[in-house]
């Protein structure tokens, strides 16, 4: 895994109440007892890690938002689209 | 006048300022139109949103509504209140000097009071670096300003304040001094609430829970994605029976039934129970049956949990009686009011039992998945509304339900 998974699992980890070591890219967020409240706060974070801003709404199925791997996939377009270093810009 | 057995409430004035229309009547021929007031932001710059829509109380100049200097100064939210006071204490023939100021109240709420004048403070402070803010920055942003700014205008001097329960403020105000006249505290007052919170910081707060629609307010619609911001205030004088009769008021209609519960599980996600329960109680209160109410003027939202969430609650309190009620949100035609929304819902609930027709759902393309009952789509429904029931359930799952009749026959 890259830097890119690794601090989007170790977001994860930190929404969650009983944090898990098990956590893949093909884990489902349905899976972690994500509710959408913390979700969105999961978003920030990674908007805020990575200095890229998200479009997500909790009213919509989001394929996106399926598994750890799809956010993931997610997230390194949206830096690709940006232009920004995996970095981040308040990593 | 403080017996406080048998007390009846009735409804003597409405004031609304609303996006679709400022003024009762501009208001509910909005709502018979089926307009919208969805639309992009024109008050700041949205540039750096990616939600860029609200339904703004557009062209409110409170110099052509409002005479006292010491309104012209307050917030935007103050004055929206004081407008739809104004309108309601006119169509119940109340003026200053009010007969006995003392047993008069003015609760006037609001989800979070003064935010523009807060958010310009903070920019003058932190980012033009201002030695002072303007002196009247406190008096402007505080949640009790509206309801002291009308206590002053009128000289009301009973109970004087603001309720605060986010979606549920107006609710919880027209209960409380339902409540208050109810038990022989006071005679008459103003109840309602007012919001004016469109704000560059509070859409981006508010982007930031992802209950934004990009779109529009679509409730109950298989399409809806979301709610939309409104902003606007809604105002009632609500009267002891006996009161309005003796000073020959005209009685608009009668607060049968008001309740409040909270859900106490979760700050966003509504439960059923704690609907249900306010609803349940709402009608015990007015002593009436599920039958009885022909028109359910929804929470409505649009968001996917809130309408699924409010049917099942709307079937299980209705039973049987549910698939011949006539339920509207009509938020999809002026938005979310945030605190107010319950105020000018409750004018839309009485001004439907006045006409006998029942304001639509806008947007409605076809039910959502969850969503079964007649929501009345796209065109305003002709029927006799007997009673009419209005929801307001707020974030932190705090429900307030208000049950409206007819005017009692003398």
């Amino acid at each position: 895994m890259d830097d890119v998974a690794t601090k989007i699992i170790d977001i994860l980890k930190k929404h969650m109440k009983e944090p898990r070591d098990d956590i893949s890219l093909e884990t489902n967020l349905e899976e972690l007892e994500i509710e959408s409240l913390d979700l969105a706060m999961i978003v920030f974070d990674i908007e805020d890690t990575f200095g890229i801003e998200i479009p997500y709404n909790a009213n919509e199925e989001v394929e996106d938002f399926k598994t750890v791997g799809t956010v993931v996939e997610r997230v390194r377009g949206l830096l690709a689209e940006s232009g920004a270093s995996s970095s981040g810009a308040a990593a | 006048m403080t017996q406080s057995d048998n007390r009846r409430v009735v409804v003597t004035g409405m004031g609304a300022v609303t996006p679709i229309g400022i003024g009762v009547e501009a208001f509910w021929q909005a709502l018979m139109g089926g307009v919208s007031a969805v639309g992009e932001i024109e008050s700041f710059d949205t540039s750096e949103l990616y939600i860029k829509i609200a339904c703004e109380v557009k062209d409110f100049d409170p110099r052509a509504h409002l005479k006292s200097k010491l309104l012209l100064l307050a917030d935007r939210y103050s004055q929206f209140a004081a407008v739809a006071a104004q309108e309601a204490m006119d169509q119940a023939g109340l003026a200053p000097p009010l007969p006995n100021p003392g047993r008069a109240a003015s609760i006037i709420g609001s989800g979070a009071g003064g935010l523009v004048t807060l958010e310009n403070g903070y920019r003058d402070i932190f980012i033009h670096n201002k030695k002072a803010t303007n002196p009247l920055t406190l008096l402007r942003f505080i949640g009790s300003s509206a309801a002291a700014h009308v206590g002053i205008e009128y000289g009301i001097t009973g109970p004087t304040f603001g309720t605060v329960s986010a979606c549920s403020t107006a609710t919880h105000a027209i209960g409380l001094l339902r409540d208050l006249i109810r038990r022989g505290a006071v005679d008459y007052g103003v109840a309602g609430a007012s919001e004016a919170v469109i704000t560059f910081g509070t859409m981006r707060a508010w982007q930031a829970m992802r209950v934004l629609s990009p779109e529009g307010c679509f409730p109950f619609a298989k399409r809806r994605n979301g709610t939309v911001l409104g902003e606007g205030a809604g105002v009632l004088v609500l009267e002891d029976l006996a009161h309005a009769r003796a000073r020959g008021a005209s009685v608009l209609a009668e607060l049968k039934g008001f309740a409040m519960t909270s859900d106490a599980k979760d700050m966003v996600n509504p439960d059923v129970e704690g609907p249900k329960e306010a609803m349940r109680l709402a009608l015990a209160d007015a002593g009436l049956a599920p039958d009885d109410i022909d028109y359910l003027n929804a929470h409505g939202t649009a968001t996917t949990i809130n309408d699924i969430n409010e049917t099942r609650a709307i079937r299980d309190v209705f039973g049987r009686a549910a698939d011949r009620l006539a339920i509207s949100s009509t938020k999809s035609m002026h938005g979310h009011l945030l605190g107010a929304g319950g105020a000018v819902e409750a004018v839309a609930s009485i001004m439907a039992i006045r006409e006998g027709v029942v304001p639509p759902t806008i947007g409605f393309d076809e039910p959502g998945e969850g969503c079964d009952l007649d929501y009345t789509p796209n065109e305003p429904a002709r029927r006799a509304v007997r009673h009419a029931m209005s929801n307001s359930f707020a974030f932190g799952g705090l429900n307030a339900v208000l049950v409206f009749g007819p005017a009692p026959e003398e």
